[in-house]
């Protein structure tokens, strides 16, 4: 049941979905001529190497994004009764995971280097004419891919706020990613140039535990929200207030004696279930769904609420102290 | 000449350096050159190596203001002394496909070439590239070779043999 205030709040986010949808088309389109250029750039070097592989991964967060998109809008159907909008689960798990894989392959390549001493060459390439040190052509391939990841990866981290949308959150990390590693590795290069082998191991190796530990926390937090963790916000693991805020709404109701409420995520949305200790049986079919109704006005998000009158209420251990 | 000292010396104080020093040793100092037979690049039938390459690695130390201490031998040898940085340059009508090119650093091609050489071994359309092997890592040394070669290249024919074309 879908009353005003939320078919409201949805098409305000309307425009919001739209953006993001273009910003992760955006991302495609971007990457794409940079894993060509980065290509063609790469000759020997194990840096550039790496920085194409982790190109060609971090397609993976907007792809599975704008595949989820897809899904998310289908209404439930016989087969698919509470909907598709987990689908956005999956996405968050794809980003996560590539992002994991991102960081674990760049500590190990880099480790590898230091480990193995590997003495990264760079010749000359013709330019033009003239001969000019790959080095030079690399890092200035490097600073040209990584500004729009810097642009774009802005843009998603405060719409996915607003959209409480973690794929797209963590699509955000990974062009943070990105543009980090792209940095480490004109760092790199010019510690190379300088005579210093290892520095380009080096600084990969320093960025790629910021990436791996990122990647962590975002397969860990894909875990809990497809294990139905209670709703958190965004890029923490805070846990939202607003299970605790509808239990006391429930509970001012004056045919209410005692109310408990759980809620899970699924992608944007919440969902979950109100137990309600009548006072009475008077009129209780009416006072169930006006709290429905209730309840559901006050969070936008809150897409289905079953409320369900109990005896008594078997609360939870764990969470009686919110 | 002239242009390669110049190229060598644009290159020479600046970026990229060596981690083990190899430009700064061999400059006034010994260049070590293996050489590896294979005519008409490299070829050790009289007292001082003859060829193609070892007529471009003189033009490069001659540059470089140092003497040539030339190390005949197997190619397989010759590499391995190369990757344990017993040796600055070797020569041996190397490819760019070499089977050598993970384990050591090889020159930008100073020619190539687009038929085999030798009787009856013509193959119409097949491309060679020829390279030399440095030690890898010495980017300043790789530079400095490389730039000695592209010098050579547009000084008159013949005077280098490093011009783009057919196989002698």
């Amino acid at each position: 049941v879908t009353d005003g205030t939320l078919a409201g709040a949805r098409a305000a986010k309307h425009d919001e979905h739209a953006r993001a949808r273009r910003l992760e088309w955006v991302t495609i389109a971007c990457l794409a001529p940079s894993i060509a250029l980065v290509y063609f750039a790469v000759g020997s070097s194990q840096a550039m190497k790496t920085a194409w592989v982790e190109d060609v991964l971090s397609l993976a967060p907007p792809a599975a994004f704008l595949v989820a998109v897809r899904f998310e809008a289908r209404p439930p159907s016989t087969d698919h009764p509470y909907g598709f909008h987990r689908a956005m689960a999956i996405a968050f798990l794809c980003a996560a995971m590539a992002l994991f894989t991102v960081g674990a392959y760049l500590l190990a390549e880099s480790l590898a280097t230091l480990l193995r001493a590997e003495r990264p060459t760079i010749g000359s390439v013709e330019f033009f004419g003239r001969a000019v040190w790959h080095g030079w052509v690399m890092m200035a391939v490097l600073a040209l891919t990584s500004v729009p990841p810097v642009v774009l990866g802005r843009r998603k981290r405060a719409l996915a706020q607003r959209l409480h949308d973690k794929a797209l959150h963590a699509d955000a990390e990974m062009n943070r990613a990105d543009w980090q590693t792209a940095g480490a590795g004109i760092v790199g290069l010019a510690g190379i140039g300088l005579g210093f082998w290892w520095a380009d191991a080096a600084a990969a190796a320093l960025i790629s535990v910021g990436v791996l530990r990122d990647g962590a926390t975002n397969l860990k937090r894909v875990g809990k929200v497809l294990m139905d963790v209670a709703p958190t916000a965004v890029g923490t693991d805070a846990i939202d207030p607003m299970p605790a805020r509808l239990r006391v709404a429930l509970e001012r109701m004056p045919w209410v004696a005692e109310a408990e409420v759980r809620l899970r995520e699924a992608g944007h949305v919440i969902t979950g279930e109100a137990y309600v200790v009548a006072r009475t049986e008077t009129a209780l079919v009416a006072n169930l769904e006006a709290a429905g109704r209730a309840l559901r006005a006050m969070e936008p998000r809150l897409h289905e609420l079953a409320v369900v009158p109990v005896r008594t209420l078997a609360r939870p251990a764990s969470t009686a102290a919110e | 000449v002239w242009p390669s000292l110049l190229a060598v010396a644009a290159v020479a104080c600046g970026i990229p350096r060596d981690p083990r020093g190899t430009l700064d040793r061999v400059r006034g100092g010994t260049m070590r050159v293996g050489v590896a037979e294979r005519a008409p690049w490299v070829v050790l039938d009289r007292a001082e190596p003859t060829g193609a390459e070892p007529r471009l690695l003189r033009v490069f130390a001659r540059a470089l203001g140092a003497r040539i201490a030339w190390t005949p031998g197997a190619e397989s040898e010759l590499m391995e002394a190369l990757e344990r940085g017993e040796l600055d340059v070797v020569a041996g009508g190397l490819t760019a496909s070499t089977a050598w090119r993970e384990r050591v650093a090889l020159t930008r091609p100073y020619r190539t070439t687009s038929t085999a050489y030798g009787p009856g071994r013509a193959v119409s359309g097949h491309t060679s590239e020829h390279v030399m092997a440095v030690p890898p890592g010495e980017n300043g040394w790789l530079r400095a070779l490389e730039a000695s070669f592209d010098a050579g290249a547009v000084t008159p024919a013949g005077a280098s043999g490093a011009s783009t074309g057919r196989a002698p």
